[in-house]
């Protein structure tokens, strides 16, 4: 009988215990439902409905928009892209960041100049950055070009051979370049945090214990830059994939979808199909989630997020 | 003359102020979009629409308009945009989008301007939906064929072009100099308008009648011959990723023999400095078996967006921005044509527009069709890849966009 009469009680104290912090972390949940969440409703809805090139909704489109997605030629080679392109810049970023890291973690003379301008190309707009590496890579006057063409690597300007953004070959290289070069500071300073807070000790340790250099950056540095390592990889990844400025600004996708990430892609088919273009969004959306949760549970099994 | 027509057209602004009906008697600010034509801040057309602007304004007090211009480039992009997302301009100036008539978001021309009469007539249909005209053309061009008399000379070609046959033999021995042979934007930023060009030029086009006739067998092989002069290395490379703008700059420069231009090009050759008055000259678009006797006729419009309520002010506006003055300015800035009949008639003998305004009663415009937009947006993202891929099948890919809008 008494368990049964305290138990609403109970229930009640527990709510009001839950609800107090409320009015400090409000704003913020407000914030993020209108900011966020909302606009992720509204996406989800726009997926499933008719609408005209000028914005006017002509009712629900069911899985219509979906199934034209699926019809588009493009489609597939805008994945196989997508997946390459987001492999290979963030597996290069997280490779040369390591090596510098490594180097600004040792004392040499001018560091401290070295440390800031690894953040120049953090610090400029990407799409400025895009900006003047298209502008370099002009096959007519552009300064990249005039240098391979002084070095006889170019053998003449303005030819096929100088249009690195003409050909999507060679135009998706340089802008996974690009894209390294703008994930590079970020990366290097995530995993630089890391590796200043592995004690000498275990270094010593290892040294004692007779390790070579490379066989104590293999068995004690990496293990322990994991946490620091797997949160840059993370970020980059999201990052990398929701990219749109130095794409956008060095070949705009194109020809066609020659160029196109399924990011670009869906600012492309934005213009003439809003739902179709909303479609890919939410599933664009749906893979960064699940990367998301993916991370976040091997990160927090490590405990390496606390 | 012009100080007479500027009095009446001020008397006409003054007037209409007594009568101020749109939006009671607040003041009212109307938002201007309009396309840059501008190679630069020098002669940006945001001067142009200001000074415009600034000049109503003192007329008319408690309208204000703000101006904002938008790099061709981006135009049809941002304007879609801004529709999409409800918030609309209230005058356009740029590419004409046909179904924003066709969804009843324009004001027809007739209530947003006294004078509609005097807007060239050739232009009428492609603004019109339903027999209505909504489009009002402000500047207009005509096509021809530029090649550079120096380049010909070098390479001992008696004279320019006139079939497809003699356009890639003199292409292939300008080549042999170490220059581009010709210049081929089929890039985004107005593919439209270059492949038409050569669409036309074996009975090709866009529309027969009211059929889609993207897919035809003569506009395939159009661009089969095309793609004959990419691999050989006639044109610039990649054409798929070159646009007008930049492409009209190098032939300004001497590097390009042959190139499809307009009015608008004088400006960039006077300004590049290389070539002088009589070292290039400009002729009928050659075609298949022979020069074409039509060619194509390209309007800017000015539309008006109904959803902010502001038609008398607009109207106002409008009768002030259409003067000849401005019209004759904007001719002056830019080296295209005038779109009025009164503008018109005083630059008819001029040596400079002489042989465009020859052209302009028996051009070719776009379709008027309200899915053109959307096909338009098609063939600047997808027409290149004919030239790398195979164009029958880019060209029933448009057409079917076309049948399914």
């Amino acid at each position: 009988m008494t368990a049964v009469a305290t138990t609403p009680k109970r229930r009640l104290a527990g709510v009001k215990q839950a609800l107090r912090p409320l009015p400090w972390i409000g704003p913020a949940v407000a914030l993020i439902v209108a900011i966020v969440l909302w606009p992720v409703v509204v996406m989800v809805k726009t997926s499933f409905t008719n609408i005209a090139s000028d914005g006017f909704s002509t009712g629900g489109a069911g899985w219509k928009n979906y199934h034209s997605l699926l019809q588009e030629p493009a489609l597939g080679g805008v994945v196989v892209r997508t997946l390459l392109w987001v492999a290979l810049v963030v597996g290069v970023t997280m490779v040369i960041a390591l090596a510098l890291a490594q180097l600004f973690n040792t004392r040499f003379p001018g560091r401290r100049i070295a440390r800031s301008a690894l953040i120049a190309p953090w610090a400029a707009s990407v799409m400025v950055t895009a900006l003047v590496f298209r502008w370099a890579l002009d096959p007519n006057s552009g300064a990249i070009n005039v240098v391979l063409h002084a070095f006889g690597i170019v053998h003449q300007m303005g030819s096929h051979q100088a249009d690195w953004l003409g050909s999507p070959g060679t135009a998706m290289i340089c802008m996974m370049g690009v894209a390294v070069f703008v994930s590079l500071p970020f990366s290097t300073y995530a995993l630089l945090a890391g590796l200043q807070g592995i004690p000498d000790e275990v270094h010593e340790a290892a040294r004692v214990d007779g390790a070579g250099r490379w066989r104590s950056y293999l068995s004690v540095t990496l293990p322990l830059l994991r946490p620091s390592l797997l949160v840059a990889t993370l970020i980059n990844i999201i990052n990398v994939f929701n990219s749109f400025p130095i794409i956008w600004e060095m070949t705009r996708g194109g020809p066609g979808y020659s160029t196109s990430t399924s990011t670009t892609m869906m600012f492309i088919l934005k213009q003439s199909w809003v739902g179709e273009s909303a479609a890919l969004s939410v599933a664009n959306f749906v893979l960064v989630v699940i990367i998301a949760l993916a991370f976040l549970r091997v990160t927090t099994k490590d405990g390496g997020l606390g | 003359m012009e100080a007479a027509l500027t009095a009446a057209a001020a008397a006409i602004a003054v007037g209409g102020c007594g009568s101020s009906s749109s939006g009671g008697n607040g003041p009212v600010t109307l938002k201007l979009v309009a396309a840059d034509y501008g190679t630069g801040p020098k002669n940006t057309s945001q001067k142009y629409w200001q000074s415009i602007a600034t000049a109503f304004h003192r007329a008319n007090p408690k309208i204000t308009v703000k101006v904002t211009t938008i790099n061709w480039n981006n135009f049809d992009n941002q304007v879609q945009t801004m529709v999409q997302n409800h918030q609309f301009p209230d005058i356009t100036e740029g590419d004409y989008f046909s179904q924003y008539a066709q969804q009843g978001l324009l004001y027809p021309a007739s209530q947003v301007l006294s004078n509609t009469g005097n807007l060239l007539p050739v232009f009428k249909s492609q603004g019109s939906y339903n027999n209505t005209q909504y489009g009002m053309p402000f500047t207009t061009s005509t096509r021809t064929l530029f090649y550079n008399k120096k380049l010909f000379a070098q390479a001992h070609i008696s004279g320019p072009p006139t079939t497809w046959a003699q356009v890639q033999a003199d292409a292939a021995k300008i080549k042999a100099l170490g220059k581009i042979g010709f210049g081929l934007p089929l890039g985004p930023e107005e593919a439209q308008a270059e492949a038409l060009l050569w669409f036309l030029g074996d009975g090709g086009g866009y529309m027969k009648g009211s059929n889609w006739t993207i897919n035809s067998p003569q506009n395939a092989a159009a661009l089969t011959f095309l793609k004959g002069m990419v691999n050989a290395g006639d044109t610039e490379p990649n054409p798929a990723t070159k646009n007008r703008t930049t492409l009209w700059e190098q032939f300004a420069a001497g590097k390009i023999g042959m190139i499809n231009g307009s009015p608008a090009l004088l400006p960039i050759i006077k300004s590049g400095g290389s070539l002088g008055p009589k070292d290039w000259g400009s002729v009928p678009i050659a075609g298949k078996t022979g020069a074409l006797n039509s060619t194509l006729g390209v309007c800017d419009n000015v539309a008006a967006f109904k959803q902010n309520g502001h038609q008398a002010a607009i109207k106002k506006f409008l009768d002030f921005a259409y003067q000849d003055k401005y019209q004759l300015q904007f001719v002056k800035e830019y080296q295209l044509l005038p779109a009025t009949t009164s503008a018109s008639n005083t630059l008819k003998s001029s040596p400079t527009y002489g042989s465009f305004f020859k052209a302009l009663p028996k051009s070719v415009q776009y379709p008027s069709a309200p899915a053109w937009a959307q096909v338009k947006t098609q063939i600047q993202n997808q027409l290149g890849t004919a030239l790398s891929g195979n164009p029958s099948k880019v060209l029933s890919s448009i057409q079917q966009v076309a049948q399914k809008s």
